[in-house]
């Protein structure tokens, strides 16, 4: 990582473990994210993304090592996470998971109404002005159901910046999405990147995104079970010291 | 690092009104008596604002909330007809006011119109009568299907769902039939002891369980265990979109889904409702013989000879074979048209046991005035 970024880390994870019982999943895990910078994590399937993010997220304990958010870490000795931090996080889920008996506004509102102090008139006007951000204003009263598989995603991460959270994780933004829409969905990342100062940890295998929206990308081997090489993707491309890496980015096969 | 409270100081400058914001403008800061503030100056001196400037102190925190109430005193601000200059706040907070009004459009969705949107009762009715015909309709075909032999039908489904909802209910039949018979022997014994006839006690028991509460309780808790969980189970595949990819490989959801489940309900229930008849009249005996202190012979013979003829029990089984069909169908009918989230499975397996019961108390009904205008009662 860029060493002048270091003192600016906003997110440290350090030497994080993961194991399904026996099973060693991640190792040694160890990476930093720079205050208002866009981090990719990529890896083939099975290398481990997606446990890797439900740690980072507190859904999942590590076995060993921590998440350093600040001063603070994320995980103690309790089984669960540093509430206090995870409320600094927005987490887009793979498939929107909004809340289906809900429409939009309530799916919004409800982090809002949870842990703002705001008023109910205005809690309403946040969450309309929180879908305005990601294009999805007039909306506000449908359900999920009536929604696209785009305007799924989009309300979603509406509803993941309803706090206005300092870090973002999305796991697979552009999964099942046509071309189009991933670009534009690419395009807001980079928009709010740059409006909102937000950090991204985005997860996906999605080339095109990995070089338009990552400043800085890092690749999870599934043999290894740790971090294979990290650095600008389209550096990565010719330097890489590792086949793997040139070959998942030049799409060649093994 | 603690949270200060959201501050508004509003001078008057000239021609200008300088509205100075400090503190931290947080999502999680109270904004009461800014915004307070801010609209008592609006409402008394609004009027008299021809020109106004926005400060915001350079120590000040500030996310989305900040940016709400920039929008808000705009539109107030514009509706006044003044002057507004938002030029001397951080270019961030410029930038981001400008990106989020890009993207406000004008349309503006209110509150559904709840009437409106409700089709005429008479449409919905007949809507929802075309769609339980016709899944009626298609379940019969499919059991003709079934006796042709070109049913898609898995015969090891069948044994499964049989197993489901025959062996893996006796436990809470057992019980249930138990104390139904016990219940009904204890409050019959005091009536009759007036009369001094406390043995007909045994004929009270057998009769009323094998004509009337052997078929309904069993009914009744076929409904609340089985018929809600295949409700449930088909829901859950419906809106998994597991059905629909059935549909593309050419195999009919009702074959292969609905018509084993119907099937192991019609089947079982009247073997449950048997097996809930012996249990009753023994929950019977058990009062008879250990409360009343009646011979188990005795009591036997008094039985014996309540049932003088087989009908009885025929007709408690025919009611039980539709009652197995109508909490079959009832359930699968429920599940295989769920909504398409997660509120309307819950209204889905609700509705399944409501209806079944509904139905189930109808259906008794209707059997026993016919019984009775027939003459085999």
């Amino acid at each position: 990582m860029n060493p002048n970024l270091e003192s600016q880390s906003v997110l440290k994870v350090r030497n994080l473990e993961l194991r399904y019982g026996s099973r060693m999943v991640l190792h040694e895990v160890s990476f930093d994210v720079a205050n208002g910078s866009c981090v990719v994590v990529m890896g083939e399937s099975g290398c481990g993304k997606s446990t890797l993010l439900k740690s980072m997220t507190g859904l999942l304990k590590p076995n060993m090592g921590n998440v350093e958010f600040g001063d603070s870490l994320l995980w103690g000795d309790t089984p669960h996470p540093n509430d206090e931090v995870l409320t600094e996080f927005g987490v887009l889920f793979q498939g929107g998971a909004l809340w289906s008996s809900m429409n939009l506004l309530e799916n919004i509102s409800l982090p809002l109404e949870t842990f703002s102090r705001l008023s109910r008139s205005e809690i309403e006007s946040m969450a309309a002005y929180k879908l305005s951000l990601v294009g999805l204003s007039g909306c506000e009263f449908l359900y999920p159901s009536e929604l696209s598989g785009g305007m799924q995603k989009r309300a979603g991460l509406a509803r993941a910046l309803a706090m206005d959270p300092g870090i973002l994780f999305l796991d697979e933004p552009s999964a099942g999405l046509d071309p189009v829409n991933s670009r534009q969905l690419d395009e807001l990342i980079l928009e709010l990147k740059d409006s909102l100062g937000i950090t991204f940890i985005v997860i996906t295998h999605e080339l095109n995104s990995i070089f338009t929206i990552s400043d800085h990308a890092i690749f999870l081997s599934s043999h290894s079970k740790t971090i294979l090489d990290s650095g600008r993707p389209l550096d990565l491309i010719d330097q890489s010291a590792f086949a793997d890496v040139r070959k998942f980015l030049l799409r060649e096969q093994k | 690092m603690s949270r200060q409270s959201k501050t508004l100081v509003i001078t008057e400058e000239g021609n200008y009104v300088h509205f100075n914001l400090s503190g931290d403008w947080l999502l999680k800061v109270d904004s009461i008596e800014a915004l307070g503030l801010w609209e008592s100056y609006i409402e008394d001196r609004g009027h008299l604002i021809s020109k106004c400037k926005f400060f915001l102190h350079p120590s000040s925190r500030w996310d989305s909330s900040l940016l709400l109430f920039l929008f808000r005193a705009e539109n107030e601000i514009q509706e006044i007809g003044a002057e507004l200059d938002f030029t001397n706040l951080p270019p961030k907070v410029n930038k981001m006011l400008g990106f989020a009004k890009e993207r406000i459009s004008k349309k503006t969705s209110g509150l559904p119109e709840f009437f409106e949107d409700l089709t005429p009762w008479v449409e919905q009715i007949s809507s929802s009568l075309i769609q339980v015909s016709t899944f009626w309709g298609k379940w019969l075909l499919s059991v003709g299907k079934l006796f042709l032999g070109k049913s898609f039908m898995r015969f090891g489904d069948l044994l499964l769902a049989c197993r489901d909802c025959g062996v893996l209910a006796l436990p809470i039949v057992t019980l249930i039939s138990f104390l139904t018979g016990l219940t009904m022997a204890f409050v019959g014994s005091v009536q009759l002891e007036k009369f001094n006839a406390t043995i007909y006690v045994a004929d009270l028991v057998c009769l009323a369980m094998v004509r009337e509460m052997g078929p309904l309780m069993v009914a009744i808790v076929m409904a609340g265990r089985t018929g809600a969980a295949f409700a449930a189970e088909l829901g859950s595949m419906k809106i998994r979109e597991e059905i629909d990819s059935l549909r593309t490989f050419g195999v009919p959801a009702i074959d292969f889904l609905v018509l084993p489940r119907t099937i192991a309900l019609f089947l079982m229930t009247p073997l449950l409702t048997l097996y809930a008849d012996v249990v009753g009249i023994l929950g019977g005996l058990a009062v008879g013989s250990q409360v009343m202190e009646f011979s188990t012979l005795h009591y036997f013979e008094q039985t014996q000879s309540a049932l003088t003829n087989m009908w009885e029990i025929y007709s408690g089984l025919l009611k039980s074979l539709a009652f197995g069909l109508i909490i079959g169908l009832v359930g699968c009918y429920k599940g295989m048209f769920t909504g398409n989230n997660s509120s309307s499975l819950g209204k889905s397996v609700t509705s399944s046991v409501v209806i079944s019961i509904t139905l189930i108390v109808v259906c008794d009904a209707f059997f026993e005035i016919c019984f009775s205008f027939l003459g085999y009662r």
